[in-house]
Formats: C-alpha cells, sequence, structure tokens
C-alpha cells in the first residue's frame, strides 16, 4: 500500500492574525494563581514520568525491526516478546524505494530490515549490511533450497529468506466467466481483442518495473531484459493497451476488486488474497482469484537483513531463527496469504492456502517465475523518459 | 536604509534584528541553502545505487564530477516541455474554476452582516480540520462507479442517449480534486480584499448613474485585482507541483510534472534529473510570479 505521508501547507493560517490574538487572549485570560501552582505541578509530573520512562527503556532490551506494512503478525511478534523478554519496535514502510530512500537519508538504528531482492542488492553493494552468523540459525536447515543462494547474496552471506510476494494476474471469479477471457496469458492485459469487453475494468500496477516486465514477459523475453529495443516494444504494446486501463493503480485496486468496480488487475498475489478475504467477509457472490501466466511472471523474495546501524545483532538473530520457525513463520501466510520458503511451515498453513498455486506455486511455474535485478542509473532513467512517454500518451 | 539605521538607538537595532533574524535565518536554512543543494546537485551524476555519484573518486573508473547531462537530456527532448506545458494548462484551468467559483462567494461573505461574515468564513477553512489526503481519498468514493452521483448523471446522460461515461481515474476527476483543494485558498484572499472596499464607492457610481453590472465592473472589480492576483498565485503555484491528487484520483494518462519530479526521487533514483526537473520548474514558477506582478501589481495600485 502507498500511502502519502505528506501534509499539505496549511495556508490557511496565514490569513489569520496569530500575534495579535495571541498577546490578547492572553492579556484578557490571565491565567488565576492557584491554577498556576497546579500547573507547575503537572510540569514537574511530566518531566520526572520522561525520566523514570526513558530509564526503564533503557533497562530493556529492544529489537527495532523496520518492515513492510502488515507483513508480520501481532500474535508472532508478542510471542517473541515473551520468549526473549524483550520489546519490539516496528516501524513500517510501503516500498522498497521508500525504504532505500529513508536510509539514504540517513535513518539509523534498525537491526532487522526486510527488503525485497534487487533492493537488498543495493544494500549490499553500498556495503549497509553486516554478515549473518549462521551459527546461531540453526533453524536455517527448515528453508527450501530454492530460495537459498540467490543472485542477489550468493551464499546467503547477508540475508535470508522471508516470504515471497508474486506479479499476477487477479480477477473477479464471475466476470472472467461471463466474458469468456482467459486468464492463464498476458494477453488479456495487453490484447485489445480481450479488453474491449474489459473496458474501464482493468488496473494495473502503478510501478515502472512491474509493468514493463509484465509486458516484456508477454512479448517473450527475460524480465531482466536490458535491450532498449525490447523496451520499446514493451512501450508500444503498453501504449496500444492503455486506452483500455482504467488507472495504474498501486494501492486502491484491493478495495475496487471487493467493491467490484474492477474485474481484472495486474497485481500482487498477496494483495488479491487480501481482497478475496474482503469480499468473501462482505458477502459477495464472486471470488478474487490469481493465476500465474504461462509466459511467466515475476517473484519478489523479501530477505531479513541485518542494517549495520543496529545496535543489538544477538537479538536480531534470535529473532531470525525464531521466525524460522515453521509455526511462526507459517502465521504469516495464513494472515496475509505470502508465499513460503520454510518446509517446517507447509503443516501449520491452512489447507486452502496450501493448495492455492499461486501461493505455492509448483516445480513447473516456479522455472517460469523470475526475480528482478536492480537497474543501473542508465537504465533507470531510459526507464523513466519511457514511463513519462506511456503516461502522457 | 542606512540612514534608517543610524538614526535608531542601539536597543531599537538590537529589537529589529531579534525580529527580523529569526525568519532570516530559517529562510536562509531551509530555503536558500537547499536550493543552493539542488542546483549543485542538477550538474552531478546519479549515484549508483540513487544519491549522487562522489565529485571526486579515488579510483578514474567511476563517474565522477559535473556535468550538463541532465540538462541535455531535459532538452533534447520535447516530451519533458510537453509535460510541462500539460501541467500548466490543468494548473490555469483549476485557477480559473476557481475563480469563477470563489469570486461569488467572497463577495457575498464580504457583503454578509458583519456578525454572519466570521462564521462564513469560519466555514470555508472548516475542510481544512481533516486531513487533505482524506478528502481526496472521499472523493473516490464519491466519484466511483456505485455512487449516487456516478449513477445520478449517468442516468440523465443515458436520457440524452449518450454512453455511460467513468468519472474516477480521469483528467475530470483530477480537476475536480484541485479545484475542490485549493478553492479556500482562492476565497480567502478575495474576501479580505472585498472586505475592504468602501461602500461608499458603489453609492457614489449609483449616484452617477452606473447599473449593477457597471458597478461591479468598474469599481469593485478593479478594486479586487490584487486580491485576484494573490488568490491566483496561491492556487497555481501549489497546483503546478501537486503529485497526490494526480496519483490517487487520475487515470492512465494524468501525469503532472509534480509526478514526475517525485518519481525521479523514489522509483527512479535520479536525483539529478529530479533537481533539474524543480529547477526548471522553479524558473517557470518565478517567471510566472514576475509576469503576474508586472501586470497585476500596476493595476491595481489604486487599490
Amino acid at each position: 500500500m502507498k500511502i502519502y505521508c505528506h501534509i499539505t501547507s496549511d495556508l490557511a493560517g496565514a490569513f489569520w492574525p496569530p500575534s495579535r490574538m495571541a498577546s490578547s487572549y492572553i492579556r484578557e485570560h490571565r491565567v488565576p494563581r492557584e491554577n498556576r501552582t497546579s500547573l507547575y505541578v503537572l510540569c514537574v509530573l511530566c518531566g520526572l514520568w520522561f525520566v523514570l520512562a526513558s530509564t526503564y527503556a533503557h533497562a530493556e532490551d529492544v529489537l527495532h525491526l523496520y518492515n513492510w506494512n502488515n507483513y508480520i503478525s501481532d500474535e508472532t511478534i508478542s510471542r517473541f516478546e515473551t520468549q526473549c523478554a524483550c520489546r519490539v519496535v516496528q516501524d513500517y514502510y510501503s516500498d522498497n524505494e521508500e525504504m532505500l530512500a529513508k536510509l539514504a537519508a540517513g535513518a539509523s538504528g534498525y537491526d532487522l530490515i526486510v527488503p525485497t531482492g534487487n533492493a537488498m542488492e543495493s544494500l549490499i553493494r553500498q556495503h549497509a549490511l553486516r554478515p549473518l552468523d549462521k551459527s546461531l540459525l540453526p533453524n536455517l536447515k527448515n528453508i527450501a533450497p530454492a530460495y537459498l543462494n540467490t543472485a542477489f547474496d550468493p551464499g546467503n552471506r547477508y540475508s535470508v529468506p522471508y516470504a515471497y510476494t508474486l506479479t499476477l494476474i487477479g480477477y473477479n471469479s464471475e466476470k472472467v466467466r461471463e466474458l469468456g477471457l482467459p486468464v492463464d496469458s498476458w494477453a488479456v492485459i495487453f490484447e485489445p481483442r480481450y479488453l474491449e469487453k474489459l473496458k474501464g475494468r482493468v488496473t494495473v500496477l502503478d510501478s515502472q518495473r512491474e509493468l514493463l516486465v509484465a509486458a516484456l514477459k508477454y512479448l517473450g523475453y527475460s524480465a531482466n531484459d536490458v535491450n532498449e529495443e525490447h523496451w520499446k516494444q514493451a512501450r508500444d504494446l503498453i501504449i496500444r493497451a492503455k486506452p483500455y486501463w482504467a488507472a495504474f493503480n498501486a494501492s486502491s485496486y484491493i478495495k475496487e476488486l471487493t467493491v467490484g468496480n474492477i474485474w481484472l488487475v495486474h497485481g500482487y498475489s498477496n494483495d488479491i488474497f487480501q481482497a478475496d478475504l474482503d469480499a468473501q467477509k462482505a458477502g459477495r457472490k464472486f471470488r478474487l482469484l490469481a493465476s500465474i501466466p504461462h509466459e511467466g511472471a515475476v517473484l519478489a523474495l523479501d530477505s531479513m537483513v541485518l542494517h549495520n546501524s543496529g545496535p543489538r545483532p544477538d537479538l536480531a538473530h534470535r529473532f531470525i531463527n525464531f521466525m524460522f520457525d515453521g509455526k511462526n513463520s507459517a502465521e504469516l501466510t495464513n494472515l496475509i496469504g505470502s508465499g513460503n520458503p520454510n518446509r517446517d511451515a507447509l503443516q501449520y498453513i491452512k489447507p486452502e492456502i496450501a493448495q492455492n498455486p499461486t501461493v505455492f506455486p509448483d516445480r513447473a511455474q516456479l522455472a517460469r517465475l523470475e526475480m528482478l535485478r536492480d537497474l543501473d542509473r542508465h537504465q533507470r532513467r531510459v526507464l523513466s523518459r519511457i514511463w513519462t512517454e506511456i503516461k502522457l500518451r | 536604509m542606512s540612514d534608517e539605521s543610524a538614526n535608531l538607538s542601539p536597543a531599537a537595532r538590537l529589537t529589529k534584528w531579534l525580529v527580523s533574524g529569526p525568519p532570516f535565518i530559517f529562510l536562509l536554512l531551509f530555503f536558500v541553502a537547499p536550493s543552493m543543494i539542488m542546483v549543485l546537485a542538477s550538474f552531478r551524476y546519479p549515484g549508483e545505487f540513487g544519491g549522487l555519484a562522489p565529485i571526486a573518486a579515488a579510483d578514474p573508473n567511476i563517474l565522477q564530477g559535473f556535468t550538463l547531462e541532465t540538462y541535455q537530456f531535459f532538452f533534447g527532448d520535447l516530451i519533458y516541455s510537453e509535460i510541462f506545458v500539460k501541467s500548466f494548462l490543468v494548473a490555469t484551468a483549476t485557477t480559473l474554476i476557481c475563480l469563477l467559483l470563489a469570486y461569488p462567494l467572497a463577495l457575498l461573505i464580504a457583503r454578509s452582516p458583519k456578525t454572519s461574515r466570521d462564521l462564513m468564513v469560519l466555514l470555508v477553512i472548516l475542510p481544512f480540520a481533516s486531513n487533505f489526503l482524506i478528502r481526496v481519498y472521499a472523493w473516490m468514493i464519491i466519484l466511483g462507479p456505485q455512487s449516487a452521483f456516478s449513477q445520478l448523471v449517468n442516468s440523465l446522460l443515458a436520457v440524452f442517449g449518450a454512453g455511460p461515461v467513468h468519472l474516477l481515474f480521469s483528467p475530470f476527476a483530477v480537476l475536480v480534486g484541485m479545484v475542490y483543494v485549493h478553492l479556500p485558498f482562492m476565497v480567502l484572499p478575495l474576501y479580505t480584499n472585498l472586505e475592504k472596499h468602501d461602500p461608499a464607492l458603489l453609492d457614489a457610481a449609483q449616484d452617477l448613474g452606473a447599473n449593477a453590472w457597471q458597478r461591479f465592473w468598474r469599481v469593485t472589480f478593479p478594486l479586487s485585482l490584487p486580491g485576484i492576483f494573490s488568490g491566483s498565485a496561491l492556487v497555481f503555484i501549489p497546483v503546478l507541483g501537486m503529485f497526490a491528487i494526480p496519483d490517487i484520483l487520475g487515470g492512465t494518462g494524468d501525469m503532472l510534472i509534480g509526478n514526475l519530479i517525485k518519481e525521479q526521487f523514489l522509483g527512479t533514483r535520479d536525483w539529478p534529473f529530479g533537481s533539474t526537473l524543480s529547477i526548471m520548474l522553479t524558473i517557470a514558477v518565478l517567471l510566472i510570479a514576475w509576469l503576474a506582478a508586472k501586470f497585476g501589481g500596476s493595476r491595481g495600485r489604486y487599490a
């Protein structure tokens, strides 16, 4: 979910004469003496409280976790807190860029971060991460080898997998059946002959990279293809399909799917899972399902890494090992429908999720999924140029 | 200036410094310094992971130093000028609509009895009590296809044989959001201007035989020009840089310059080009402010 944390400059205040108002207020509303005494007492008490609170906090063990929104269940956190007799303080981000930008701006003190592969690669190359001590992570044996030793971090020197999501096609089961649309191919997002039936009912991710990659996959190229000619073909494909799409959307499509305004999306597996849960809760007649296009899709593996600035690597290691316990790891999948690299977790996962091929893809599907590599500065600028053109045309 | 300060007593001079010092330092620290940093950043290379490439690095293979490449990129491609023009058109349309809506309202408030004026001004600024984003998100519900408003519009269109329209995720939704958010910024300066008008002038005009329209066009309107210009500036400039409203309410083609700049600093991690775009925007805004001051200032002087 993308949430804007900025506030518009509230210019309204500029139209009042605050200084005059304030001084006349003070003149007319003298604080009576007895009230002033109680005010002092209050101040002293507040100060005392702050002092006590801070000494208490110092005595405590605190793990600072910088994680995605809604990416761990409250029960898991409180179980860990009991087990380690410490406190977990969480900070959240809603996309990798936000997290990278905050760290680049000098944010520090985070013990543990959960970035996606390409963002992690960038953190590793910036020497921002602390190497892991595997001897403290006996539960690492639970992780499926397919998710270890990725190109982003060979040998898992700095990172261990946490969970993954897929970028795929989500759809309204009723509408797709009525209109007889194929949902096993990106064609349904890009081909006007299908889109004609869906005009204004499709949203695609408001992400330059994800959308470009979906188009590249449909054209038969690799997700990590950086050939500018191929990118231009992808651009033309997107521009041709764009008039049929309702919006580029990265967050509100969950709600729009649930309500029934949008029938087909290019979106993240856990968002579609969320939309389906919401729709069932609201008693809708349709289900919101997901499918992995046969051309292939993106798998985003989020990993746990230790930031250099974190004061408590000991607690961070304990937390990682705790999360590798199948039961704890399963709680996340049960909560948000994220993919789970933990072999021990499967037995604790609700059967309807465990059997969902878009949460646990089989071997053949897994082979078609790709993880995104980071782009270099030149490629990023070219992509931004293409994106501007897509949006403007 | 120097004569004046020579006449001041030391205590008065100290007071003057104490009063004007903090805002001056504030502007220096939080406006001038960041602007300078931005200008410098626009002449550098983007860093490999975002941020900026070093000015000087020991390794000669690393991109370093200063360059004009972002400016060449900007001017070498018409698409960026296109997005500027588009943003200016949206900002102009928003400003004009705000002006048309705000003027009668401000006039109404200014001509109301003194007792009800404060209440009416309060009502104008009341929306500020809730967060800007929440108000914009509310428009998503109002304009959504299931809303009563959308259904009313579409059933009216059906009467005339026109097909249903999607209101949300469209340039129309962006314009509605822009006008809605910025309307108070037009009403308030207009009201403060109109409130100061001397009613005797209108009486005099009437005595001289001016009808209602002439009284407005030849007395009230010229006197209100400074209000119009300050209101327009307060609407036009923020709209030009706005990125949240097109993001939330816009459709597939509603990218404005604000979105492009934001994207350079987040997704694209291209600070130099983002800085270049910001500088171009600042120059454009200053140009407009200068034009407005040149024309608005001279015509509005007799207010």
